[in-house]
C-alpha cells in the first residue's frame, strides 16, 4: 500500500525528528511512503484565529497538493486532522466544486494511530519501553475524531510499559488561546501538569505534537525531568523528549 | 470588552474560594450527569431523538411559534409578543402595576436577567424576591447569578452564613440546612402575601399550549399557583411540538443539568384558575422574548438555539472552570453563552468570548441539544474578526502567516532565517524561556522550542520506505441493537419504589383494609392531628378520610383565596400554612423516575402538596406506568389537555444551591410518603 505523508508544519520546522519516528513506524509498517515536497500548513492557526477568508487559498492549495494522487493521506496530529477532514467542509460549505473535492480528500484521511490500528489492522511493532506511559488523550483526535482506543492498543503492545491513560480535560494549548488568554492557558496547563507528576510517569506520550510542546515547555519551566513523546517515538524506541 | 474579561478572569484566577467551588461544581457535576444517563436503558438513542427533536422545532420556528400562541390563548393565557428585551420588561411592570403590586415573587428565569426585569419592576417602585435559594442569595448580596443552573456557585457557605447574618439578621450558621430553614421561613411569607408571581418557561407545547416549567425546590409552583396573577417569561425558541417530545426531552433537561432523571417538580399549566377550582392564578400572562432570537434563526448561528439551558456545557468547560461565570459580562456565561451572547447582544461587544476556549469540545460532548459549539464557535470568530478590530499581532500576523504559507519556497526561506535568529534568545537546555512580544504570553508558563536548523522537509530525502511488512483491512465491526421488552406491572412496583427511594422519597405498600390504619398510626408517629386535605374522592380515598376523622384527626381543605378576599387572603393562607402534613392522591406513579402525578381542579388545591412539612400520596398500584411517555400515550394527554395544572412530583422538596450540599424541604415538602394500594 501507498501513502501520502503531511507531515504538519510544527513537525517540519519544530519536530524534523517525530517525523522521522513517523517514517520508521510506517515503513515497519510494510507500507510505501510518498512525501508531496511541496506541502506546507492545512491553515488551521489562521483558520481557528478567525481569518477564514484568508485561510481559503491556502486550504486550497493544500486540497491539490493532496489529490494528485488517490492515496490515502496519514498525519501524525489529530488536529491538523480535524482541519482538513472536516473543517474544509465547514471552509468550502458554499463553494460545491471545492467542496466536493474536499469531502473527497477527508474521505480518505487518517491519523497516523487511526491509520496503523484501523487500517492496517496492526497494533505491535516490536517496541519497548521499560517505565511507565502516561497517555494525554488529545481533543482533536479524541472528540474531534473520535479515536480513542487505538492510540491506547498501540501503546498496550510495547514490551515492559506500564500504559495509563491521564484524563481526557484539555491541555490549555489551543493555539493563538495559549498566547491571547495565556494566563488561563497557564492555569489548565498546570492542572494538566499536576496530574502527570501526581501519575508516576516517565513519559507523557500523545498523537498531538501542539498538545506535547505546551506540556513539555510547562513541564521544562517547572524543572520536571518527565518529558514528552510522540507515540511514533515511542514506537520507534527513540528517547523521550520531544528534540 | 476583551480587556475587561482577562482582567476578570485574573482575579478569578486568584481567587481560591471561587477556584474551590468550581472545582466542587465541575466535578459533582459532571460525575453526576454521567449516573443519572446510565440509568437510562438507551440514552444514545434518546440523545439522538433529543436533538433531533430540537432541530426539527428550530426549523419550523415561525410556523410552531404561531400554533402555540393560538393554542395558549384558546386556553386563556394572555400572550404577549414576541418582544424585544425593553418592550418585554416594560410589559411585565405595567401587567404588575394594573393589579396593584407592591409584592412580586418570582422563580429563576435566565430570560428575566436577559431582559433586566428585576431593574424595571424596582424602578416602578415594587420590592422583587427572587425565591430560588441560589438567587435569593445573589440578590441578597447585589450580585450577579454565577451560573444558570447553580446561581451562588461562587460562594462557599461561610460567605452565605455570613450574607444572612447581615441581611437577615439571624444568628451565625454555616450548617446548610439550617440557613436552608431560614430562607424557608423568610421567603414563605412573602409567597403569601405576594400579588404577582414572575417564573420562566422550560417548554412550551405546541400542540396544547401548555407551559412547562421544571424545578427543585418548589418556588417555581408557589409563584405559579398561589398569587392572584402569573407572569411567565418565555424565549421563543423554547418550544417543543408534542406533549411524546416533551417526554424525551424531560429524560435529558434534568439529567444533564442536575444529574437527576427527574427534577422535585415539573408543573403542566393549562390555563387560568376556573370556576370552583381550589388555586392556580386566576390572570395567566405569557411574556414571549424575542430579542434577536427570530432573527438568529435565519443565521449560519441558528444552532445556538438549540439550546436546553441545561448549563452541562458550563460544568464539562475547563475554561468556565477556570474563570467561572461573571468574568463572561453576559446572563449567559460558559460555552453556550459564547454563543448566544454575541448572537442576540452584539458581535461587536461579545464577539471576543468566542476566542475564550481551546475548541477541546467538551462542551459538544455533553450537550443533550446536539449543539455542535465547535463549529459555531469558530463561525462566531469568523464574524468576529470581520466585525471588530483585533490586536494588531493578530490583524498583520495572520494574513502574513498565511501568505507565508501559500508558497513552499516562501515558508522555507522564512523558517531557515527565524531558526537562525532564534537561536540567540536565551535558552534552557535548548529550549526558549523569553519569547518577545507579541510572544511573550507563551513563555510567561512555559518553555518553547527552538525552531530545527533542519527541518523535515530537508530531511526525507535521506529516508528509506523499506516497503515490506504485514498489512490488512481491519473489518467494521456491527452494533446489534437490544430489543426492549414491556415491564410487567410486578417489576413496575419494584421500580417504582427503587427509585422513589433514590430521591428520598418513602413507600409503602398495603391492602386497601390495612391503608386506613397505616396511615393513621404514620401521622401518630409524626404527632400530626390536623392535615390539609382534598375534597370528595375516590372511595378508598373517602374512606381513609373518615377513618382519618374518627381517629380526632382534622382535615382541613386548602384553597387559595380569591384576589377579592382581599385583607382575608393572607391570613387565611397563613392559616393553611399552619398545617404540618398534606394527604393526596394522584392520577399516576411513573416507574422510570419514582414521579407521582398530581391534578388540580376543584377541591384539589396544590397547597396540600405544597405547603405542609410533609406529604402523603395514595397511588393504586394500577396506575404505574413504565414511563412519562407512556402515560401520555394511555390518557395523560387528555388529562394534561382537561386540567388547568398537572404537577409532576419526583421525591421531595431539594436544593443543592449552597455548595452543591443536598438539602430537603426548601419551599415543598421535605417528606413525600407514597403510599401504594394493591
Amino acid at each position: 500500500m501507498r501513502i501520502q505523508l503531511f507531515i504538519t508544519c510544527m513537525i517540519d520546522s519544530l519536530f524534523p525528528q517525530i517525523g522521522e519516528a513517523v517514517f520508521e513506524v510506517l515503513s515497519v509498517a510494510g507500507v510505501e511512503i510518498h512525501f508531496p515536497t511541496d506541502q506546507t500548513c492545512c491553515g488551521q492557526p489562521t483558520y481557528n484565529a478567525g481569518y477564514r477568508d484568508h485561510v481559503k487559498n491556502l486550504a486550497k492549495r493544500t486540497i491539490e497538493t493532496l489529490t494528485r494522487s488517490d492515496d490515502p493521506v496519514v498525519i501524525p496530529s489529530g488536529s491538523c486532522a480535524v482541519m482538513i477532514r472536516k473543517e474544509f467542509l465547514e471552509l468550502f460549505r458554499e463553494d460545491p466544486p471545492w467542496h466536493q473535492r474536499a469531502q473527497a480528500l477527508a474521505s480518505r484521511t487518517y491519523e497516523l494511530s487511526e491509520f496503523l490500528v484501523d487500517v492496517l489492522g496492526h497494533t505491535e511493532y516490536q517496541a519497548s519501553f521499560g517505565g511507565r506511559i502516561a497517555y494525554h488523550p488529545s481533543c482533536h483526535l479524541l472528540r474531534g475524531l473520535g479515536v480513542e482506543t487505538q492510540p491506547l492498543d498501540l501503546l498496550n503492545q510495547i514490551r515492559g510499559a506500564d500504559v495509563l491513560s491521564l484524563s481526557p480535560d484539555c491541555c490549555g494549548f489551543g493555539g493563538v488561546f495559549a498566547i491571547d488568554h495565556a494566563e488561563i492557558s497557564g492555569e489548565m496547563m498546570n492542572r494538566k501538569l499536576d496530574a502527570i507528576e501526581n501519575s508516576g510517569a516517565d513519559v507523557v506520550v500523545g498523537a498531538d505534537v501542539s498538545c506535547l510542546m505546551q506540556i513539555e515547555g510547562g513541564l521544562r519551566r517547572r524543572g520536571s525531568s518527565i518529558r514528552c513523546a510522540h507515540i511514533a517515538q515511542i514506537i520507534a524506541m527513540k528517547e523521550p523528549g520531544l528534540r | 470588552m476583551r480587556r475587561q474579561f482577562l482582567k476578570k478572569a485574573h482575579k478569578a484566577l486568584t481567587n481560591p474560594t471561587l477556584q474551590k467551588a468550581l472545582d466542587q461544581n465541575a466535578e459533582r457535576r459532571e460525575s453526576g450527569r454521567v449516573r443519572a444517563f446510565s440509568t437510562l436503558p438507551n440514552a444514545e438513542n434518546t440523545l439522538k431523538e433529543a436533538a433531533q427533536i430540537r432541530r426539527k422545532t428550530i426549523d419550523n420556528l415561525a410556523e410552531y411559534l404561531a400554533q402555540f400562541i393560538k393554542r395558549a390563548q384558546e386556553n386563556g393565557i394572555q400572550v404577549h409578543g414576541p418582544l424585544n428585551a425593553h418592550a418585554a420588561a416594560l410589559t411585565a411592570a405595567e401587567i404588575a402595576k394594573e393589579n396593584n403590586a407592591r409584592l412580586i415573587v418570582k422563580s429563576k428565569s435566565m430570560v428575566s436577567e436577559e431582559i433586566e426585569l428585576n431593574h424595571k419592576l424596582e424602578a416602578a417602585g415594587m420590592r422583587v424576591v427572587e425565591t430560588d435559594l441560589g438567587e435569593f442569595i445573589v440578590q441578597l448580596r447585589g450580585e450577579a447569578p454565577g451560573h444558570i443552573i447553580t446561581p451562588a456557585i461562587h460562594l462557599l457557605r461561610e460567605d452565605v452564613a455570613r450574607t444572612f447574618t447581615s441581611k437577615l439578621n439571624v444568628p451565625h450558621s454555616t450548617d446548610v440546612a439550617e440557613m436552608t430553614k431560614t430562607a424557608r421561613r423568610v421567603m414563605r411569607k412573602d409567597f403569601l402575601s405576594a400579588e404577582v408571581g414572575i417564573s420562566g418557561v422550560n417548554f412550551g407545547v405546541v400542540e396544547t399550549g401548555t407551559v412547562c416549567i421544571v424545578a427543585n425546590e418548589g418556588n417555581g409552583r408557589m409563584v405559579s399557583t398561589v398569587p392572584p396573577v402569573h407572569i411567565a417569561l418565555m424565549g421563543v425558541e423554547r418550544l417543543v411540538p408534542s406533549l411524546e417530545n416533551l417526554a424525551v426531552l424531560l429524560q435529558v433537561l434534568p439529567r444533564s443539568a442536575t444529574g437527576q432523571n427527574l427534577t422535585s417538580y415539573v408543573s403542566l399549566i393549562q390555563r387560568p384558575r376556573q370556576g370552583d377550582e381550589a388555586d392556580g392564578a386566576e390572570e395567566r400572562h405569557l411574556i414571549l422574548i424575542d430579542n434577536g432570537r427570530l432573527a438568529m434563526q435565519h443565521s449560519q448561528f441558528q444552532d445556538a438555539l438549540l439550546c436546553l439551558r441545561c448549563g452541562a456545557c458550563l460544568n464539562a468547560c475547563p475554561v468556565f472552570r477556570e474563570i467561572g461565570g461573571h468574568t463572561y459580562g453576559s446572563a449567559y456565561p460558559g460555552p453556550i453563552g459564547s454563543l448566544v451572547s454575541p448572537g442576540l447582544f452584539g458581535i461587536k461587544q461579545y464577539g471576543h468570548l468566542s476566542k475564550a476556549s481551546t475548541l477541546c469540545g467538551a462542551c459538544t460532548e455533553v450537550c443533550p441539544a446536539g449543539i455542535d459549539f465547535t463549529k459555531m464557535l469558530l463561525r462566531t470568530r469568523g464574524e468576529y474578526v470581520r466585525a471588530a478590530p483585533q490586536p494588531a499581532w493578530l490583524r498583520v500576523g495572520m494574513p502574513l502567516f498565511t501568505w507565508m504559507m501559500s508558497s513552499p519556497g516562501r515558508y522555507r526561506r522564512v523558517q531557515s532565517i527565524a531558526a537562525f535568529f532564534l537561536r540567540f534568545l536565551p535558552n534552557r537546555g535548548g529550549w526558549l524561556y523569553r519569547l518577545p512580544p507579541p510572544l511573550s504570553g507563551w513563555t510567561r508558563s512555559r518553555d518553547f522550542p527552538p525552531l530545527a536548523a533542519e527541518p523535515f522537509h530537508a530531511r526525507f530525502h535521506r529516508l528509506k520506505s523499506t516497503g515490506n511488512g504485514p498489512s490488512k483491512v481491519a473489518e467494521m465491526v456491527q452494533e446489534t441493537q437490544t430489543q426492549e421488552n414491556e415491564p410487567l406491572q410486578g417489576d413496575l412496583i419494584v421500580r417504582f419504589q427503587e427509585e422513589l427511594e433514590r430521591v428520598d422519597g418513602e413507600f409503602e405498600q398495603y391492602s386497601s383494609d390495612e391503608l386506613p390504619h397505616k396511615i393513621a398510626d404514620f401521622l401518630a408517629s409524626i404527632k400530626v392531628d390536623q392535615i390539609l386535605g382534598w375534597g370528595e374522592q375516590s372511595p378508598e380515598f373517602n374512606s381513609i378520610a373518615n377513618h382519618l376523622r374518627e381517629a380526632g384527626i382534622q382535615i382541613m381543605e386548602a384553597a387559595v383565596p380569591r384576589s377579592e378576599d382581599g385583607n382575608t387572603r393572607y391570613e387565611t393562607l397563613a392559616g393553611l400554612d399552619q398545617a404540618p402534613a398534606g394527604l393526596t392522591t394522584c392520577l399516576a406513579g411513573l416507574a422510570d423516575t419514582g414521579t407521582v402525578i398530581l391534578p388540580s381542579g376543584a377541591g384539589l388545591s396544590s397547597l396540600t402538596s405544597l405547603l405542609p412539612r410533609t406529604h402523603l400520596v395514595l397511588l393504586r398500584a394500577k396506575d404505574i406506568y413504565p414511563s412519562l411517555d407512556h402515560w401520555i400515550r394511555a390518557g395523560g394527554r387528555e388529562a394534561i389537555a382537561s386540567a388547568s395544572q398537572l404537577t409532576l412530583i419526583t421525591g421531595p422538596s431539594r436544593t443543592a444551591d449552597v455548595e452543591m450540599i443536598l438539602t430537603l424541604g426548601v419551599h415543598g415538602p421535605e417528606r413525600l410518603v407514597v403510599f401504594t394500594l394493591d
